[in-house]
């Protein structure tokens, strides 16, 4: 008997007429487009990885993210990329903040939590625009560090030379490895900090939307839920490009 | 006239009534100030300092104990609190922890071909740091 009812309140949840997942076309299918995204990022990440498993040598992130604007040459490892995580993950709080106040109709809340989420990613991409610029200088780019036969001096401040493995490695696997991280560098990097300015469009967008009231005529603010889907996954594969790049 | 309505007709599928099913706003959040939204605030918040502390963390794992620890050990730390990361910001900054149990599956069965893709990979890049450091090639 119990099986037969459970049954019936299986047929109704697939029988049509309503989302068996509870949530709106829309909505899902951010989730899939996300997911595709992510098998993107994924398979970025882990040509990056195998690449720098089978290297013998490997450039020191505490050597190369040392810089902090306008600290000169201050030796600060990972500071200046501490705070560019600590923004972003200030901008997702701010961004689900606003999603809360979509929930409930709170249109001034939605206004100012998306202003806060909007000033977040422009910092965001500010600071990764000054890391970019600084990495130039210093000759890297994509493409960069391909001849051979250069001094190991132009290379060896990306290394950790205190350690003797890593010195002998130097020689031979020194300008491949420094070229191959530029190159993997550059390309994810790039590849998010493209999503993150998409992103700031989309909600100023959003944010347009919002002001003239588009959303309370129609009902609901599901697409700041949605857009704040697509931002919070951008911070997401930040957690792991902050792990895998200047972390491990 | 009926030009008129056709493109309200109009305007009304397309987005509002299938929305509305399952937005929250039809479920009466009316009141921003209310205890449970409130509560869920600082729910937000919460995960927001979490968030932060494992990030603190991790900077000072990468900082201060990068070349003395083992690195297998780091490497199994970092993807530990990355993953750990990871998990509260699509549970609750993205919702997926609230959403019905077979839609939360259709979205992570397909993540975990990652696990095999990461073992595979990582083989192969074994086998090129064997080949290139096997001297009869070179």
């Amino acid at each position: 008997m119990a099986q037969a009812s459970a049954t019936t309140a299986e047929t109704k949840v697939w029988g049509g007429g309503r989302s068996p997942f509870n949530v709106s076309y829309g909505k899902m299918m951010m989730w899939f487009f996300l997911l595709t995204d992510a098998f993107t990022f994924g398979a970025f990440l882990i040509s990056y990885g195998t690449t720098r498993f089978f290297s013998t040598v490997w450039p020191d992130p505490n050597q190369v993210f040392h810089a902090f604007p306008f600290m000169g040459h201050a030796n600060l490892p990972l500071l200046f990329v501490s705070l560019m995580t600590f923004i972003l993950i200030m901008s997702s709080v701010t961004m689900v903040l606003a999603v809360h106040a979509g929930h409930y109709g709170d249109r001034q809340g939605v206004i100012k939590w998306l202003l806060w989420t909007i000033i977040g990613g422009i910092c965001f991409l500010s600071c990764q625009a000054w890391e970019w610029t600084h990495l130039h200088h210093q000759g890297a780019w994509w493409g960069s560090f391909t001849d051979s036969t250069a001094p190991l001096s132009s290379i060896e401040h990306f290394f950790n030379m205190k350690n003797p493995d890593v010195v002998a490695a130097l020689p031979a696997g020194g300008m491949q490895a420094t070229h191959d991280f530029y190159n993997y560098f550059f390309t994810i990097t790039g590849f998010h900090g493209g999503h993150v300015a998409s992103g700031v469009v989309l909600l100023i967008m959003v944010l347009i939307n919002t002001i003239n009231g588009v959303y309370d005529r129609r009902g609901h603010y599901e697409m700041v839920e949605k857009i704040g889907l697509y931002w919070h996954f951008v911070d997401l594969v930040w957690v792991f490009v902050f792990t895998c790049f200047y972390l491990l | 006239m009926s030009a008129h309505n056709h493109s309200n007709d109009i305007q009304h599928l397309y987005e509002g009534d299938q929305s509305k099913l399952y937005s929250g706003v039809m479920s009466h959040h009316t009141d921003i100030n209310s205890s449970e939204s409130k509560k869920q605030i600082g729910r937000i918040w919460k995960v927001f300092w979490i968030l932060l502390a494992v990030t603190v963390v991790e900077v000072v794992l990468g900082m201060f104990f990068s070349h003395s620890m083992p690195k297998g050990l780091l490497a199994f730390f970092f993807l530990a609190l990355t993953l750990f990361k990871a998990g509260y910001i699509v549970s609750v900054f993205m919702h997926l922890g609230d959403e019905v149990k077979s839609f939360m599956i259709t979205v992570l069965i397909p993540l975990t071909l990652f696990v095999w893709f990461i073992i595979a990979f990582l083989m192969d890049g074994g086998f090129w740091l064997h080949m290139n450091n096997w001297s009869g090639l070179k």
